[in-house]
């Protein structure tokens, strides 16, 4: 048996005795998200558009991250709606300054591994490196979505009577108090990932400003930034969208 | 009132608006004219002549173009500031290499004074888009998270600060005891950062010892696994800029890369738990581990696919290669994703017994009266 295998089966045994029924369905997202993702790759390797593929693909993988989640109808339909308005404003922010900054495909940190490899595939890879953006930012946005939106959802199920207005001030509470810790899962997600790139900027002495403008760690902190932009900007999106359906919700109640 | 209250809240939000535009313009603008303050020589192209495209296919069938250019432009700054240039560059369709250079950029060039002042480019100059994509965070948090968002940005300073020393130490030692380092900074990371968000209260005191308890024990679990199954399937060799023995430094990533995660969890059961406590005092320590529980079994699932997308997403690029040079999927599986499935499994255990030790604690220690 493989490590990896392994791993996966003590994974599973502990989600099982944590979470039960829905421990089975938080691995099964785990393993479905990891088959999409591996397909939008082959398909991107056919030549099909990356940047619509990925937006496509990116949808799916909300909806099976927020919808396979243990939060209510009402919490994961509103937490899906706002994480998809916040991932095409990534879209809208990530494709120019992945254009500005030109931090596609690899930099001279990976001559050793390129070796003996074609890098003249036909595909352009400033596009992979706007893919790569998204796809990581997918999870922390979908995360801070269910977290505000079941907050939110507690809240109206007690106080059926809450004002539109007064949810959105407890949105914005709600949302501070994820924040902090939000930021980290993302921050240490990143140090973790490029420790080995921090020893070899350091081993090999390179200054502040080489490591600012090299291409490895600009891709790598666009990626994390834009996750943050995203985290940040799910909370007023996710309040929003919940205090519009309130509203919706009020006006209803009162034809009645 | 209510009218007035909305009418002078969206005059602030446009204000904010504006002052965050200027912001992000600004701290752009000062990375385009920071030329001065590097060493190494920056060339900014006024013009340029786009040559003839040549069509290239590769062993694997693979089409592209190739084309070649002309640059013209300027010196910007050291020695030779002000000097006009013309420098020949080529470039690919899928730029996986290279750059096509446009009018206006800024180049790092490495400049050859023999036989005659000539220059070739090293790479494009990139701290402005950073700059301006970091002052759109910094603002938004700002905005948003009006004063909380300094102690935000505070515990990232922080933590990057004591990173870079680790690192450091790291280096003088050769990377001869990584995991012992890392565990030492994990253990710094963790009380920095829940000092921050919680205080100084037994809360946080229970909070740490969730998640250092949690950190060890994954780091056992996979050390088990990874003996029992001989660490089949793990291509360490497949790890990229590795300087030094590749698993200690698989592990030590891993122990770092699950932190945050692990944090994040037990400060949210931790809190709830501690306010359900101080509602209800009469409830028993196993009734406060069952709602430990049901709280960590709704966050686990999203938590971990944070992770998950973190660690895969970044293995898309090389795969893709692999994929283009007619390898397998199964070999370009193994060869780019399979470390970050690893990672992402490991986290995936850390974060579930979080859930079992943050209550399992909090049931123990965290008393109803205690604020």
């Amino acid at each position: 048996m493989g490590s990896i295998t392994a791993l996966g089966i003590v994974l599973l045994i502990l989600m099982i005795i944590v979470g039960g029924k829905q421990g089975i369905t938080s691995f099964l997202s785990m393993v479905v998200n990891f088959g999409i993702l591996f397909f939008t790759i082959v398909l991107i390797a056919f030549h099909l558009p990356p940047i619509t593929v990925t937006i496509v693909s990116s949808i799916i993988l909300l909806s099976i991250t927020i919808f396979w989640s243990s939060a209510s109808d009402n919490a994961s339909t509103t937490a899906f709606q706002a994480s998809v308005v916040v991932v095409i404003l990534i879209v809208v922010i990530i494709i120019p300054i992945e254009y500005w900054a030109q931090v596609g495909g690899f930099g001279l940190e990976d001559s050793e591994e390129l070796e003996g490899l074609s890098t003249y595939v036909g595909i352009n890879f400033t596009k992979i490196a706007i893919a790569t953006a998204i796809l990581s930012s997918l999870g922390a946005v979908a995360e801070a979505a269910i977290a505000i939106a079941s907050g939110l959802d507690e809240i109206i199920s007690q106080h059926k009577e809450i004002k539109s207005g007064q949810l959105f001030v407890d949105g914005t509470v709600i949302g501070k108090q994820i924040i902090g810790t939000a930021v980290n899962t993302l921050f240490f997600g990143f140090f973790g990932s490029s420790m080995a790139l921090f020893i070899w900027f350091y081993g090999l002495h390179y200054t502040f400003g080489e490591i600012l403008n090299d291409k490895i760690f600009a891709a790598e902190l666009i990626a994390i930034v834009v996750s943050l932009i995203g985290v940040v900007t799910t909370i007023p999106v996710t309040t929003w969208i919940m205090s519009f359906k309130l509203k919706k919700l009020h006006k209803s109640q009162l034809k009645e | 009132m209510c009218v007035m209250d909305a009418k002078l809240t969206s005059k602030m939000t446009w204000l904010q608006i504006l002052l965050v535009i200027a912001f992000c313009f600004l701290a752009a603008f000062f990375c385009q004219h920071n030329d001065k303050l590097y060493h190494q020589t920056i060339f900014q192209v006024s013009r340029v002549e786009n040559g003839k495209a040549v069509k290239m296919t590769d062993e694997f069938q693979n089409v592209d173009h190739y084309h070649s250019q002309m640059l013209y432009g300027k010196i910007t700054n050291g020695k030779h500031v002000g000097k006009t240039l013309k420098i020949k560059n080529s470039y690919s369709d899928s730029h996986a290499m290279d750059h096509q250079y446009t009018k206006g950029q800024k180049l790092f060039i490495t400049l050859h004074t023999q036989p005659r002042l000539h220059a070739t480019v090293k790479d494009i100059k990139r701290d402005a888009p950073i700059a301006f994509l970091f002052a759109i965070a910094i603002s938004l948090m700002f905005v948003i998270l009006k004063l909380r968002g300094i102690t935000v940005i505070s515990s990232i300073l922080i933590n990057t600060i004591l990173f870079w020393i680790a690192v450091k130490i790291d280096h003088t030692n050769n990377g001869s005891a990584v995991i012992l380092i890392f565990s030492i900074l994990a253990v710094i990371f963790c009380f920095v950062t829940l000092l921050l968000v919680m205080g100084w209260s037994k809360k946080m005191l229970v909070t740490l010892s969730a998640v250092l308890c949690a950190t060890a024990a994954t780091i056992l679990i996979t050390l088990l696994v990874f003996g029992i199954t001989h660490e089949k399937g793990i291509y360490y060799e497949s790890m990229q800029y590795v300087t030094q023995l590749p698993k200690p430094l698989f592990i030590a990533e891993v122990l770092i890369g699950v932190l945050g995660a692990v944090m994040d969890e037990a400060t949210d059961i931790v809190a709830s738990l501690a306010t359900l406590k101080q509602e209800r005092p009469q409830l028993s320590r196993m009734a406060i581990f069952k709602s430990g529980r049901q709280i960590g079994k709704s966050i686990m699932g999203p938590l971990i696919n944070v992770l998950f997308f973190i660690f895969m997403a970044e293995t898309l690029a090389m795969t893709l290669l692999y994929l283009k040079n007619g390898n397998t999927w199964h070999y370009s599986f193994s060869m780019n994703m399979s470390l970050g499935m690893t990672s992402s499994l490991i986290s995936g255990i850390g974060i579930v017994l979080t859930v079992i030790l943050s209550s399992v604690f909090a049931g123990l220690w965290i008393k109803g009266d205690e604020r």
